[in-house]
C-alpha cells in the first residue's frame, strides 16, 4: 500500500485516477484523548483489511469498507455500472421520482461558496486529523462537478470555468459510495453553513442515487434492515410471537425485580398511546422497554403495543438511504395506529425513529399525532401522579443530545428537565444540546460492524463523543470503576456507546456505565423498594 | 442612442431576467419533505437554546404564534455581519465581511444615485446632503470591496483549506469583483464630477439623449459593472438572494402537516406522479403512482 499524503490537499479531480487508496489514517494522526486513554501503545489497533477483501472489492478510498461493492467482473459490467450512475443522477434532480427533496438538493448544489466555513463543525474531519477525504464539502463537491457536467452543463465550457471539471469513470464511482457512509448525516455541518447549504443532505441523496437506481446500498441498512423489516416485521428479525414472548418475559423480570405487576398491553384499541420502540431495546436492552412499561402504568396513561407486522419496531432505516423505503415502513406504522384508533403515537428512545416518524413522514402520510417520549417523560415526572426520590439517582450523570431529536427536532429540555430534577449530579457535555456531536453511530453506522468498519467509526467517527463523555466527567476520578452514568435517549446511540465502553475497556477502567432516561426516572420511583439500576448488570 | 445605451439595457435585461428566472424555478419547486435544522429563530421562547415547539406533550393542540422578530434579527445579523462565519470560519471572516459589506455599500450608493437621476430628471438638482452621502458610501464601499476582494483572493490562493477547492470560476470572480472596485475608486479619487457624471449616466439611461459624459475610468468601471450584471445569475454568487429558499424554505420550513392543512393537497398531487427508479425493490415502471408503490409493493424479500 502506497498512501499519499495525508494533510496534503488532494485536489477533487484526482478522486477519478486509479491509485491503491487514496486517504490513509495512521495512529498518531487522531486527535489524542485524555487520560487515562491518551496512550498509544495501549489503544486497540486498526485492523488492516485483508488481502481477499482488496483483490475482489472496490476498496481504494481509505482503510475500511462499509459497503464492500464488488470489483464489476467485465468492461460491459463496468460500463452498465456508469451509464447506470448517469441515469440516477439524471432522476435524483426530477420531480417524478425526488420531489421529496428536490428543492433542497437544487439549492445545494448550485450556491456553494465552497468557503469551507463548515468543515471544523464535522467531528469525522477533525478527528482523523483532518483528513481531506473526509471534509463534508469533499463528497459533495464531486456530485456538484457531476451534476453540473450531466445535468445542467449550460454553454460549452462554462461550468467546468465556473465549478471544475471532473472524470467521471467507475474508479470515481466506486470510491463516492464508498465515501457516502464515511459521514453520520448529524448536520452539524450544514447549521455552520451561512449560505444554507447541506452537506448532510447531499451525502443523504448521494446514498439515495445508489440505493434507488442501482440497488447498491449498505446491507445491514437494507437486506437486512428495512426489507427484513416489511418482510418478518422487524429490522431484528424478531417475528410477532417471538416479541410478545419476550416482552412478557420483561414483564416478568420486571416485576420480580421491583414488586410491582408489569404487564404490557398488546393490541388495545382506542388506547390513549401507541407506544412504538426501537425493537433493538427488546432484545438489546429489555430494561428500557420494561420501565416504560412500569411507567405508564403508575401514571395512570392507557397505552398499548401493537402486535401487527412492522408495529412493534419503530425503527426505520430508510431515513438513511431511500425515501421509498422510508415511506413504505412510516405507512405501516401509520396505518397500525390508525387501525387500533388511538390517541397518539409516542416513539420510545429512538432519534431516528422519532425524526423518521414525527417529521420527515409528516409530509408522506397524513395521520395520527405523534410525540416523543422524551416530552411524555417530562409531563409524567411534573405532572406530580408519581413520587420521586432524586437522591436514588445519586452518581455522576451526563446527557448525551440524539442527532435526531436536537438538531433535526429541537427537543432539548424535556430530558434535561427530567435530569436536572431527578439527578442531583448531571452535569452537561460541552458543546451540548443543538449543537451537540453525533455518537459516531449516526445514519445506522451503529449497526454495522463489518469488515474492519467497527474499527473506524470507533476509532475516528467514535472519537469525539468518547472524549466528550470523558470530559464530562474530568471532576471524577477516571482510573476508578466507581459507577458514572450516560443517559442517552436513543437506541443507535446507545449502540455505539456501547460499542465505544467495550473497545475501551472504558467500563472496567473508568466505570463509565450508559443508558435511557426512563431507567433514571424509574430508578428514583419511591414506589421501588430497591434503587431499580444495578450496576452489576448493566 | 450609442451602442453603450444597447449593450447598457441589454445587461440590466439579462440580470432582471436571470434572476426572476433562478426565482421562479426554484420557487415552483415542489414541496419537499420536512428538513429543516434547529436552532428555528421563529421558535418563540425556544430559538435562543434551538427548541422547538415538538417538546411540548400534545404539541398539535396548542396555539403557534411564530416570533417573527427574533426571525428578522437573525436574518440581519447573518446577511449584514456575516454572523455565520464569524462563529465557525472566524479566519475568513475579515475578508469575507469586508468584501460583502463594501457590496452592500454601493448598493446603498447605487440606490441613491437613482434617487438623484430621478431628481434630476424631474427638473430637480441633487441635494448637498444626499451627495456627500453618495460620496461617502462610494468611498467606503470601494475601499472595502477592494480590500475585500484582495483579501478574498489571497485566502483562495494561499489558504491550503481554500486551494484544493478553487474553480478558474472563483479566482475570475474575486478579480472581476476587485477591477470594479479598483476603477470605481481611481475614478472617484480624480473625478470631483463623479456624483454628477453617475446621476447623468442614469438619466441618460432612462432617456437617451446623447453620448454619456464619462470618463474613460468611467466606461471601464461602468462596462465591468454591466458585464457582472450579465454574469451574476449564472454563477453561486446568486446566494445573495437564494439565502432566502435555504433558509425560509428548508433550514426553518417547520409547518407540520396537520388535519386541514394546505400541504395534504399538495402532497396527494405528488404522490400521484410516477418514478422511474431502476432499483428491483423500487418496483417502479414509469406507470405505478409514488403512492401505489409505498402501500403496495415492498412486502417481498429482496
Amino acid at each position: 500500500m502506497s498512501p499519499t499524503t495525508r494533510k496534503e490537499p488532494r485536489r477533487i479531480k484526482d478522486m477519478s485516477l486509479p491509485s491503491e487508496q487514496v486517504a490513509h489514517v495512521e495512529p498518531q494522526d487522531l486527535v489524542p484523548l485524555p487520560p487515562p486513554y491518551d496512550k498509544l501503545e495501549e489503544q486497540p489497533r486498526f485492523k488492516p483489511l485483508s488481502d481477499d477483501s482488496r483483490a475482489k472489492l472496490e476498496a481504494s478510498l481509505d482503510d475500511t469498507l462499509c459497503i464492500g461493492c464488488p470489483k464489476p467482473a467485465s468492461k460491459e459490467e463496468e460500463e452498465r455500472l456508469i451509464q447506470a450512475f448517469i441515469s440516477g443522477l439524471h432522476k435524483l434532480f426530477t420531480k417524478e421520482n425526488n420531489w421529496t427533496f428536490l428543492q433542497p438538493l437544487t439549492l445545494s448544489m448550485e450556491h456553494c461558496a465552497r468557503c469551507q466555513t463548515c468543515v471544523d463543525d464535522c467531528p469525522v474531519y477533525e478527528e482523523s486529523g483532518k483528513n481531506e477525504v473526509y471534509r463534508p464539502t469533499y463528497r459533495s463537491e464531486i456530485l456538484r462537478r457531476l451534476y453540473f457536467k450531466y445535468v445542467k452543463p449550460g454553454l460549452p465550457g462554462f461550468q467546468t470555468f465556473q465549478n471544475g471539471g471532473i472524470e467521471l469513470n467507475w474508479t470515481l464511482i466506486s470510491r463516492l459510495l464508498e465515501l457516502s457512509y464515511r459521514c453520520t448525516l448529524c448536520r452539524r455541518c450544514a447549521q455552520s453553513c451561512p449560505i444554507g447549504v447541506d452537506n448532510g443532505l447531499i451525502t443523504h441523496e448521494i446514498r439515495k442515487l445508489f440505493s434507488s437506481e442501482m440497488g447498491l446500498t449498505a446491507k445491514d441498512l437494507h437486506e437486512k434492515g428495512t426489507v427484513q423489516q416489511l418482510a418478518v416485521g422487524s429490522s431484528t428479525g424478531m417475528i410477532p410471537v417471538v416479541v410478545k414472548d419476550n416482552i412478557e418475559f420483561i414483564d416478568e423480570d420486571m416485576t420480580d425485580r421491583t414488586g410491582i405487576k408489569v404487564e404490557t398491553k398488546w393490541d388495545v384499541e382506542g388506547a390513549e398511546v401507541l407506544l412504538l420502540h426501537n425493537a433493538g431495546e427488546i432484545l438489546a436492552w429489555p430494561d428500557n422497554p420494561g420501565c416504560f412499561a412500569l411507567l405508564l402504568d403508575a401514571a395512570g396513561i392507557s397505552w398499548t403495543m401493537s402486535s401487527d407486522l412492522v408495529g412493534y419496531d419503530g425503527v426505520n432505516y430508510g431515513l438513511f438511504y431511500d425515501d421509498v423505503q422510508l415511506a413504505r415502513i412510516a405507512y405501516r406504522h401509520f396505518e397500525i395506529a390508525k387501525k387500533l384508533k388511538v390517541k397518539k403515537i409516542v416513539m420510545g428512545e429512538c432519534g431516528h425513529e422519532s425524526k423518521a416518524l414525527g417529521v420527515i413522514a409528516d409530509r408522506v402520510f397524513q395521520g395520527i399525532p405523534r410525540e416523543t417520549a422524551m416530552t411524555l417523560m417530562a409531563d409524567i415526572v411534573f405532572s406530580g401522579r408519581i413520587k420521586f426520590d432524586p437522591s436514588r439517582n445519586d452518581f455522576p450523570v451526563t446527557l448525551h443530545d440524539p442527532c435526531n431529536l436536537a438538531r433535526a427536532m429541537g427537543v432539548i429540555e424535556p430530558q434535561r428537565k427530567v435530569l436536572r430534577y431527578l439527578a442531583p449530579r448531571f452535569r452537561e457535555m460541552h458543546p451540548h444540546g443543538v449543537r451537540n456531536y453525533c455518537c459516531g453511530g449516526g445514519s445506522g453506522f451503529a449497526i454495522m460492524s463489518q469488515f474492519n468498519f467497527q474499527d473506524w467509526r470507533l476509532q475516528i467517527n467514535g472519537r469525539r463523543k468518547f472524549r466528550q463523555i470523558l470530559e464530562a466527567f474530568q471532576d471524577t476520578d477516571l482510573t476508578s470503576n466507581d459507577p458514572k452514568y450516560v443517559c442517552a435517549p436513543c437506541s443507535n446511540c446507545k449502540g455505539q456507546i456501547r460499542d465505544l465502553f467495550d473497545y475501551y475497556g472504558a467500563k472496567e477502567k473508568s466505570g463509565l456505565h450508559y443508558g435511557g432516561l426512563v431507567e433514571l426516572v424509574v430508578n428514583a420511583m419511591v414506589d421501588l423498594k430497591e434503587p431499580f439500576i444495578n450496576w452489576e448488570i448493566m | 442612442m450609442t451602442v453603450f445605451h444597447i449593450l447598457a439595457y441589454a445587461s440590466l435585461l439579462v440580470l432582471g431576467a436571470g434572476v426572476i428566472a433562478r426565482i421562479l424555478r426554484l420557487a415552483s419547486m415542489p414541496l419537499h419533505l420536512r428538513w429543516e435544522l434547529y436552532p428555528v429563530p421563529h421558535e418563540r421562547g425556544r430559538a435562543g437554546y434551538g427548541g422547538s415547539r415538538l417538546e411540548e406533550v400534545n404539541w398539535w393542540t396548542k396555539s403557534h404564534r411564530a416570533d417573527h422578530v427574533t426571525e428578522l434579527r437573525t436574518m440581519l445579523m447573518e446577511i449584514l455581519l456575516l454572523k455565520g462565519v464569524w462563529e465557525h470560519n472566524r479566519p475568513l471572516w475579515l475578508s469575507t465581511f469586508t468584501l460583502h459589506f463594501g457590496l452592500y455599500l454601493l448598493i446603498g450608493e447605487a440606490a441613491l444615485l437613482v434617487l438623484g437621476g430621478l431628481l434630476i430628471l424631474t427638473g430637480g438638482a441633487l441635494p448637498q446632503a444626499l451627495g456627500a452621502v453618495i460620496l461617502a458610501l462610494a468611498w467606503a464601499g470601494y475601499l472595502m470591496g477592494l480590500a475585500g476582494s484582495v483579501l478574498m483572493l489571497g485566502r483562495r490562493l494561499f489558504d491550503p483549506k481554500l486551494r484544493a477547492f478553487n474553480s478558474s470560476g472563483h479566482l475570475f470572480n474575486l478579480l472581476l469583483l476587485g477591477a470594479i472596485h479598483a476603477t470605481g475608486l481611481l475614478w472617484i479619487a480624480g473625478d470631483p464630477l463623479y456624483i454628477s457624471r453617475l446621476t447623468g449616466f442614469l438619466a441618460g439611461l432612462a432617456a437617451p439623449a446623447g453620448p454619456f459624459n464619462l470618463p474613460m475610468l468611467g466606461y471601464w468601471h461602468v462596462g465591468l459593472v454591466l458585464f457582472f450584471f450579465v454574469y451574476f445569475p449564472f454563477t453561486h454568487m446568486t446566494h445573495a438572494f437564494v439565502k432566502y429558499f435555504t433558509y425560509h424554505n428548508v433550514r426553518w420550513e417547520d409547518e407540520p402537516n396537520l388535519p386541514g392543512s394546505r400541504l395534504q393537497e399538495k402532497i396527494v398531487r405528488l404522490e400521484s406522479q410516477a418514478p422511474t427508479w431502476a432499483a428491483p425493490h423500487i418496483g417502479a415502471d414509469g406507470k405505478k403512482t409514488w403512492v401505489d408503490i409505498v402501500t403496495k409493493t415492498g412486502e417481498e424479500k429482496s
